[in-house]
């Protein structure tokens, strides 16, 4: 049973399983649309918070690079090539941007680094907007379905399958990743950039590796997107999302890859179910007041986020403990 | 031979001269104390070994080897460790949120193997190299006394112990001088005792230079072989303990005029 507790087999094992479920189940093509986003988004939210929770770094501007990707895989295979080189280069070149905000950041930390990427996210989504030989703007761009060596995955049930794969294969990395030498940096130049350095790390190079990476994921979770919806326009790829994905990330839980996924799954999935409730179903822009109140409270009470829910509650009923028998002597 | 020669050094902060014309020089294999009254610099003096601080004149120049000179203000602040020379912090620097074995791992960060792909994928090469780091780490961990406590996380450790392992940090990277900044501060007098054993024996077992910044007296008086005593970022004297103890202009520099009490 020690082959179960390798992190990178529970991830395959857990991914086989949820990948048969739409073939077991029957699901309503809608519901498995949402199952599809919640996997999409977990692969920018796996990226974000190997910046935000390992690396310690901010950027409120990651849906651009996410946009990036989509218009990107959804130009090249409107082109005529390939799906896989497709999304290969739309995972590229947003990392090749992202070394640009590593370099920003190095100059940036804290609120100026959020202001400075937010502005970034801005001007991208403008870029959007205004290039419409490259994005046909406003109008949206429509996107094919994606296909491997002839396999269309047009079903909603077969893309689940390749999604989940790719989900799989990046979670894989990334705990690879952040389990050797790479990982062991960034924590380090989060916790303390002082002994970082002391210790031999370069803080420009690290900071480039961490935007980068987290711009490669999400820009193939953009080409992902556009092969998913089949259409997308700039007004997509805005702030909102970009404070998603950061939210998503705080409530699943920080330096966790379980949280990322998990985050995904509560800000995409707990919206819809609460829309079909009567009364609530009623209130405009309830996704966005969930969002805004679940991380109020997360941040309050489960600080560590959702994922590590059973440590901190543990720890809570310690403390209560502890304090009756101090009151009790 | 000295392994590290300090020539000339000032830096001022604003209108502050916080080390004016410092020098001095580290013989190899010595325990060298520098040392002064509370704002006498040698915080500062530290920070420009390790680069930390740039001087704004001076010459800082290590050999760790025969044949081999680096002039360290060619250096930046994190290629100062692959030279051969590694730091602690009066306020223990550790990375709290993980296992003191893997803050020791850290210590080895420059002389780890492996591309960020073949990290991310766990390719052979870099499973050795786990290996071998992690084997090497246990050594050190075992050599400090800290055995059975390498999966605790470093933040939670009692002050002592973070130390402790912060001074094995510096000793997986194979350092040819350390230099501790305060490596006694908060330490009570039993410890502080341990502690001088355990900075003999790093100097004996692993032939590694150390250069200290101390206010405990004890300490230095009883493992240093020399000492540079620092005042308003000026040496005012420099010799063996003894010396250092009968100097006057020290004796007025610590304690003021009345006897002195080390």
């Amino acid at each position: 049973m020690n082959i179960l507790k390798n992190k990178p087999i529970q991830y395959i094992l857990l991914g086989l399983i949820i990948a048969i479920t739409p073939f077991i189940f029957n699901f309503q093509r809608g519901t498995l649309t949402m199952f599809n986003t919640v996997i999409i988004y977990s692969i920018v939210a796996i990226g974000f918070n190997i910046l935000l929770g390992y690396a310690g770094q901010i950027s409120l501007g990651h849906a651009a690079f996410m946009g990036l990707g989509a218009y990107i895989s959804g130009y090249l295979t409107n082109m005529g090539i390939p799906f896989i080189l497709s999304i290969l280069i739309a995972g590229v070149i947003p990392m090749i941007i992202g070394l640009i905000l590593g370099l920003v950041a190095l100059r940036l930390e804290g609120h100026y680094l959020a202001i400075a990427t937010l502005g970034f996210g801005v001007t991208i989504q403008q870029i959007f907007k205004e290039w419409t030989s490259f994005t046909n703007g406003y109008s949206g761009m429509r996107g094919q379905p994606a296909s491997i060596f002839g396999f269309s995955f047009r079903s909603r049930e077969s893309f689940f399958v390749l999604a989940i794969v790719i989900l799989v294969l990046l979670s894989i990395f990334a705990y690879n990743l952040l389990k050797s030498k790479t990982g062991r940096a960034l924590i380090a130049m989060r916790d303390s950039e002082h002994a970082a350095q002391a210790m031999g790390i370069s803080l420009l190079k690290y900071k480039l590796i961490a935007f980068s990476i987290s711009a490669f994921y999400a820009g193939i979770a953009g080409s992902l997107y556009i092969h998913l919806i089949r259409f997308i326009e700039p007004n997509q790829w805005g702030v909102e999302l970009s404070l998603n994905l950061l939210a998503m990330v705080v409530i699943g839980g920080l330096a966790s890859i379980e949280g990322s996924i998990i985050g995904a799954f509560f800000l995409t999935v707990i919206p819809d179910i609460l829309k079909e409730i009567p009364m609530l179903g009623e209130i405009r822009n309830l996704s966005t007041i969930l969002t805004g109140v679940s991380l109020i409270l997360v941040i309050m009470f489960l600080p560590l986020g959702i994922a590590r829910i059973n440590i901190q509650i543990k720890e809570k009923l310690n403390n209560k403990n502890t304090k009756k028998t101090a009151l009790n002597q | 031979m000295s392994i590290l020669k300090v020539k000339d050094l000032s830096i001022s902060f604003g209108g502050l001269k916080a080390v004016d014309k410092l020098s001095f020089e580290v013989k190899e294999n010595s325990i060298y104390g520098l040392i002064g009254p509370n704002g006498a610099g040698k915080t500062t003096v530290f920070n420009c070994i390790s680069r930390f601080y740039t001087p704004d004149e001076g010459k800082i120049n290590f050999h760790p080897r025969d044949n081999k000179e680096y002039n360290l203000l060619d250096l930046k602040v994190y290629e100062v460790i692959s030279k051969g020379l590694v730091r602690t912090f009066q306020n223990v620097e550790l990375v709290k949120h993980l296992s003191i074995l893997d803050n020791l791992l850290i210590g080895m960060h420059t002389t780890t193997k492996g591309g960020i792909i073949s990290q991310g994928l766990k390719l052979l090469n870099v499973r050795k190299e786990e290996k071998r780091i992690r084997k090497k780490a246990m050594e050190v961990i075992e050599f400090l006394g800290l055995k059975g406590l390498e999966n605790q996380l470093a933040g939670s450790q009692p002050y002592g112990i973070q130390k402790l392992v912060e001074l094995g940090r510096t000793l997986v990277s194979e350092p040819k001088l350390i230099i501790l900044d305060e490596p006694a501060a908060g330490m009570n007098s039993n410890e502080t005792e341990t502690l001088s054993k355990l900075i003999k024996r790093i100097r004996d077992e692993f032939n590694i230079t150390i250069l200290l910044v101390e206010h405990d007296m004890g300490l230095v008086m009883n493992i240093c072989e020399e000492i540079c005593v620092i005042n308003f970022g000026k040496k005012i004297a420099q010799g063996t303990p003894s010396e250092i103890q009968n100097n006057p202009a020290v004796q007025e520099a610590y304690l003021g005029k009345g006897e002195v009490s080390c």
